[in-house]
């Protein structure tokens, strides 16, 4: 705008990238190098900050990807923060809480269009009842949390190993009905046999069906523990156990290397065949426990293998390395 | 200890507990102020997650966080005061933090010089308000240190104290507070706009400590 200074513009401290630790010991050293920082709700926020995207007409392109976290309610280029040369830096508003983390972890240091982009939540841009809401949403959260952990092990007095929580990771979104406004892809059909499954799918999906699942959603608070990766996803990423029925005993932990290498060898294995059932075990459980989400079938064989390769392609392109791939699913793949 | 070890044939709330304890036990065996640093820093991140709540609990890291405020180290402050803003929303750490003297300990956190711990204080204060705490917390001194927090020239801290007015105060008890503010802002001879607080007055308002 003619006549705005540019120079009055603060930047805050919590924008800037901190040195990385480097002096950790190993047992809790995360794979990705970060500097040390306390996450709390208050450096969280769904209006996020991104920076480095180059000057060259690729707005609606870092919007669009932005989207696939998460509805984005508003987006602006930000001309008044400072920006590096030939880059430009640009303000979101995702509608929910969930859906910035998801962006900020698959989105912060990532290549686009030959920059890197540095993406972080800007708070300061809440307006008061933003904030409210906020701290609501992530009271809510925890209550149903601390519900959830009393109805459990009411549940399993009887049973000698111990349940992990029902809890996803998102911490600030309790709000879980939003899946009721999801209007893209049905839930595919015994994706997950797990507790973990049902509102795995629905939390992690949010409404590009975009799924960060278990892994990306422990990730999510893996960003938290931004002191110690490793440590963090590795007991974040809540090794998931089989339904309450079948009582199967933990399922053991699995450090995020043997992860990545079985997911490697997974990947290569999956290669030209058809989709078989992987029967992940290691699903994280996140979210309160719901009933099994009744099997959605398209009752068309060629309606489902569109449905699947969909969500296929858009997990692809949601993943990144720490993201586990999602289950595959049981029903063959008709050839074509 | 490998991680792999840990991991192996056990259930996965007690390795939990463990790597937990494993950091806890870090934190106070080594003298290297920058390894307590990040294991405070990690103890808190992780109480962000509900998972971990019990355990930390278990863990007495609730007063480690505590014994954290008083600390020389700021930096110790603002990560113990972070894990507490973390650990304060679920229900059972808010009463051990309630009855271990934590109102008094948070509120002087209000006062320090570092942004994250002012606001992480601010929202633990919050997260303490129960009905019998709220009269302790409500108390004019913090009233009248959150009214001048909401003209902060920080959104953030404009926010969360706005929030914190609206939300754990009676309107009366807040508009009580206000007037006796300025009668004292008047009487330093700052003329004020009706319900307004003048630019030039920030400055002042911002070097006024609370508590």
């Amino acid at each position: 705008v003619e006549g705005e200074e540019s120079s009055s513009y603060r930047v805050y401290k919590h924008h800037e990238q901190r040195k990385v630790c480097i002096s950790r010991p190993k047992y809790r050293d995360g794979r990705k190098d970060k500097a040390v920082k306390v996450y709390t709700i208050n450096l969280e926020s769904r209006y996020v900050m991104v920076q480095g995207v180059p000057a060259i007409g690729v707005m609606t392109e870092l919007v669009q990807l932005c989207a696939l976290y998460g509805v984005v309610e508003e987006y602006r280029p930000l001309d008044e923060y400072p920006a590096e040369e030939f880059t430009e830096v640009y303000l979101i508003k995702f509608q929910k809480l969930t859906s910035a983390r998801a962006a900020k972890r698959n989105m912060d240091e990532k290549s686009f269009y030959g920059g890197v982009l540095h993406m972080c939540y800007v708070p300061e841009y809440e307006s008061v009842e933003d904030t409210r809401l906020k701290l609501l949403d992530r009271r809510r959260y925890i209550m149903r949390a601390a519900q959830n952990k009393d109805r459990q092990s009411n549940m399993t007095l009887s049973q000698s190993h111990e349940m992990p929580r029902n809890d996803n990771n998102t911490g600030g979104n309790s709000n879980f009905n939003y899946y009721s406004d999801f209007t893209l892809l049905p839930l595919p059909p015994q994706e997950q046999h797990y507790h973990m499954g049902q509102q795995g799918t629905e939390l992690r999906e949010d409404k590009m069906g975009t799924l960060h699942n278990a892994v990306s959603n422990t990730n999510q608070q893996s960003e938290y523990n931004s002191v110690s990766q490793t440590s963090s996803e590795n007991i974040q990423k809540n090794r998931q156990q089989r339904p309450t029925q079948n009582q199967t005993p933990m399922v053991r932990f699995v450090p995020r290397t043997t992860q990545l290498e079985k997911r490697k060898h997974r990947k290569e294995e999956a290669a030209g065949q058809t989709l078989t059932d992987l029967s992940e075990v290691n699903e994280t459980l996140i979210g309160p426990k719901l009933p099994e989400p009744p099997k959605i079938d398209m009752e068309d064989e060629s309606m489902n293998t569109t449905v699947c390769l969909i969500r296929n392609t858009m997990k692809r392109v949601g993943s990144v390395p720490d993201v586990k791939p999602v289950e595959k699913k049981m029903k063959p793949r008709r050839r074509i | 200890m490998s991680i792999t070890t840990m991991w192996k044939n056990s259930s996965e709330g007690s390795d939990r507990l463990e790597y937990l304890q494993n950091l806890v036990t870090e934190f106070q065996d080594t003298d290297n102020e920058e390894a307590k640093e990040q294991v405070l820093a990690n103890l808190a991140n992780f109480a962000y997650d509900p998972k971990n709540m019990e355990y930390l609990r278990e863990l007495q890291v609730l007063d480690l966080f505590l014994d954290m405020l008083t600390e020389e180290n700021e930096n110790f402050v603002e990560f113990g005061i972070g894990g507490l803003c973390n650990l304060s929303v679920d229900p059972e750490c808010r009463d051990t933090i309630l009855h271990n003297s934590g109102i008094s300990l948070v509120t002087n956190c209000l006062s320090s010089q570092r942004e994250e711990t002012v606001l992480s204080a601010i929202t633990t204060l919050m997260n303490l308000t129960t009905p019998l705490s709220r009269a302790e917390i409500t108390d004019p001194a913090i009233l009248q240190c959150m009214l001048r927090f909401s003209l902060s020239e920080s959104p953030r801290l404009r926010n969360l104290a706005g929030v914190f007015l609206q939300d754990c105060c009676a309107k009366e008890q807040v508009a009580q507070t206000e007037q006796e503010m300025h009668g004292q802002q008047t009487a330093v001879g700052i003329p004020l706009a009706e319900g307004e607080i003048s630019a030039t007055l920030s400055p002042s308002v911002h070097s006024l400590h609370c508590g």
